[in-house]
């Protein structure tokens, strides 16, 4: 084979594995277009529970998302500017959190609820966390957060501390460097993390299927106040809803709501790819 | 004392505040990273030793840990056979509608893996692919074939994803030498592009397999637990802990733990980051 013929091949051998990967991607999604119709659709999109199980996700992915930036940018700044003993440690359990099953961080906060220590701090409280609304969040927060981390600690690793270092010597106190060099230098970063943890909080399944599982058949009294005046009692996690309708054999609402968490997550990756395309030139990472 | 705060020197105020700062933002961190090994920690204590030796001696639990590491192996090779073409080209090629060619790419990481199981379950039950099973004999919706298949369904993208920040990290003027001295493409891909990205695909491999060795949602409703055979590590957890069997669970659980922190640490020592996105 002359050097040539082999070159095509070499290329053509680069786009078939770019077309096939586009192309399973899309089939993907469209080969289940025929489980659902348009009445499953309409008989959704006319249940209140649907309406109220799309806030009630907005909603706690949000909270989740506030909780992961109050507690993730700090940790993301120390991991990326302090020089401690045990950062490759941090950072490996961190990373690990990554690549654990969701069965497993359901199962560990199930647990660690019901261990003395907690277990005796919400008696005194008086509340349980475990099927709680509470326990939606923090099943989101755990992957939620550990992928915020990942992303803002790289958004910070991308500021060159020289930059920090001129504005220090200049007289500008930490806070300040922090406020006016360091969070504008890595703000698309930032940004991207945020829409990525809000993604991941807004995807998490199976966490919340353990910790918190379904709220659909509760009694409207157990829930708080607050939840009432939110009106978010009786609703699911979309995740779990659509979990629930499959299991429930309403295919066609279940495959309906997986298409509506497609669509949210298009739009996220759209605009992550959006972010990271403003936040290096073209060609080069 | 009262006096004391006031013959601080410049330096020693400055010191204090440098403690103040590093416990403000270490402080948040370290409260995480102890929380994260309490959860652990408490999960092993809850579980005890004479429940996880009772566990260890059952062979279900090793058939699990069998199941996950060969089905992982295979996801993972299947997906660098399209990962690694597919991941030089994202590199080194312009990509026309990248905007959407991206986004494509990486929807099936970013949907929750349980709609991925769902609309698996679509693609094998309606045309090509359910003719094609059929004609081959080979069941994968229900059967350990689905397992792998859900498990390159949702490690491929960020295999895709990474392999190409491997890729990235070549110089392309190495290839440029190369090719100017008369390498033909495959060859400077072969003998150039490839050793240089090596520890980078290394590093990329172990995550790929420790993400493939982690899915239990997708698998939930595509292939389903049949004891023995498609229960992965992190599918008996969920089975065991349904069933009411909470110490088999967690031992379970407790082997997911270790080969995730394992496979970090091997990533780390390998130089690269145990980037999933």
């Amino acid at each position: 084979m002359s050097t040539r013929s082999r070159s095509r091949g070499f290329e053509s051998a680069l786009w078939a594995a770019i077309g096939l990967v586009l192309a399973g991607s899309v089939w993907l999604f469209a080969s289940s277009l025929y489980q659902t119709d348009r009445d499953a659709v309409a008989t959704l999109l006319a249940r209140p529970w649907f309406w109220r199980s799309v806030w009630l996700s907005v909603l706690t992915a949000t909270v989740t998302t506030s909780c992961a930036l109050v507690l993730g940018i700090p940790t993301a700044y120390a991991i990326s500017r302090f020089a401690f003993r045990g950062r490759a440690a941090v950072s490996v359990v961190l990373d690990a959190i990554l690549v654990l099953p969701a069965s497993t961080v359901g199962l560990s906060l199930m647990v660690a609820f019901q261990y003395p220590p907690l277990l005796a701090l919400q008696d005194a409280l008086g509340f349980r966390v475990v099927h709680s609304l509470a326990a939606v969040i923090l099943a989101q927060l755990v992957l939620s957060l550990a992928f915020g981390i990942q992303a803002w600690r790289a958004a910070f690793d991308d500021v060159n501390p020289r930059c920090e270092l001129v504005a220090r010597s200049l007289g500008s106190s930490r806070t300040r460097t922090l406020l006016t060099v360091t969070l504008p230098m890595a703000k698309g970063g930032l940004v991207a993390g945020v829409v990525l943890a809000w993604t991941r909080a807004m995807a998490e399944f199976g966490a919340v299927l353990l910790v918190a599982g379904t709220f659909r058949m509760r009694d409207a009294g157990q829930f708080s106040q607050l939840a009432r005046w939110l009106g978010i009692t009786n609703a699911d996690v979309l995740s779990v809803g659509m979990w629930m309708e499959i299991e429930g054999g309403r295919t066609g609402q279940g495959v309906a709501i997986a298409f509506a968490l497609v669509l949210i997550c298009a739009a996220s990756v759209y605009l992550l790819h959006r972010l990271a395309s403003g936040r290096r030139a073209p060609g080069r990472t | 004392m009262v006096g004391s705060t006031s013959v601080l020197s410049l330096s020693q105020k400055s010191q204090i505040k440098q403690i103040a700062w590093h416990g403000l933002f270490g402080g948040i961190g370290a409260l995480l990273l102890l929380a994260a090994v309490s959860l652990v920690v408490v999960n092993a204590l809850f579980l005890g030793w004479s429940d996880f030796w009772h566990y260890l001696g059952r062979p279900r639990t090793w058939s699990s840990l069998w199941i996950t590491i060969w089905t992982a192996a295979l996801a993972t090779a299947i997906s660098l056979a399209i990962g690694i073409p597919a991941g030089y080209a994202l590199s080194r090629r312009r990509v026309p509608l990248s905007g959407l060619a991206h986004t494509l790419i990486d929807l099936p990481v970013m949907v929750p893996p349980a709609a991925v199981g769902i609309f698996l379950l679509g693609v094998f039950k309606s045309f090509p692919a359910a003719e094609l099973s059929t004609w081959l004999g080979l069941q994968v919706h229900h059967a350990v074939p689905g397992v792998v298949v859900a498990q390159v369904a949702v490690t491929l993208a960020f295999g895709i994803r990474l392999i190409k920040a491997s890729f990235d990290a070549v110089s392309p003027r190495y290839e440029a030498v190369s090719r100017s001295l008369g390498a033909s493409l495959p060859r400077t891909f072969f003998s150039v592009s490839l050793p240089l990205a090596r520890n980078g695909i290394l590093a990329s491999v172990i995550v790929i397999w420790a993400r493939a060795a982690a899915e239990w949602e997708a698998l939930m409703l595509f292939v389903g637990g049949i004891q023995g055979r498609t229960d992965t590590l992190p599918f008996a957890v969920y089975l065991d802990w349904n069933g009411g069997i909470l110490g088999w669970s967690l031992t379970n659980s407790l082997f997911c733990v270790v080969i995730a922190l394992g496979s970090m640490y091997a990533v780390r020592r390998l130089g690269g980051r145990g980037h999933v996105y």
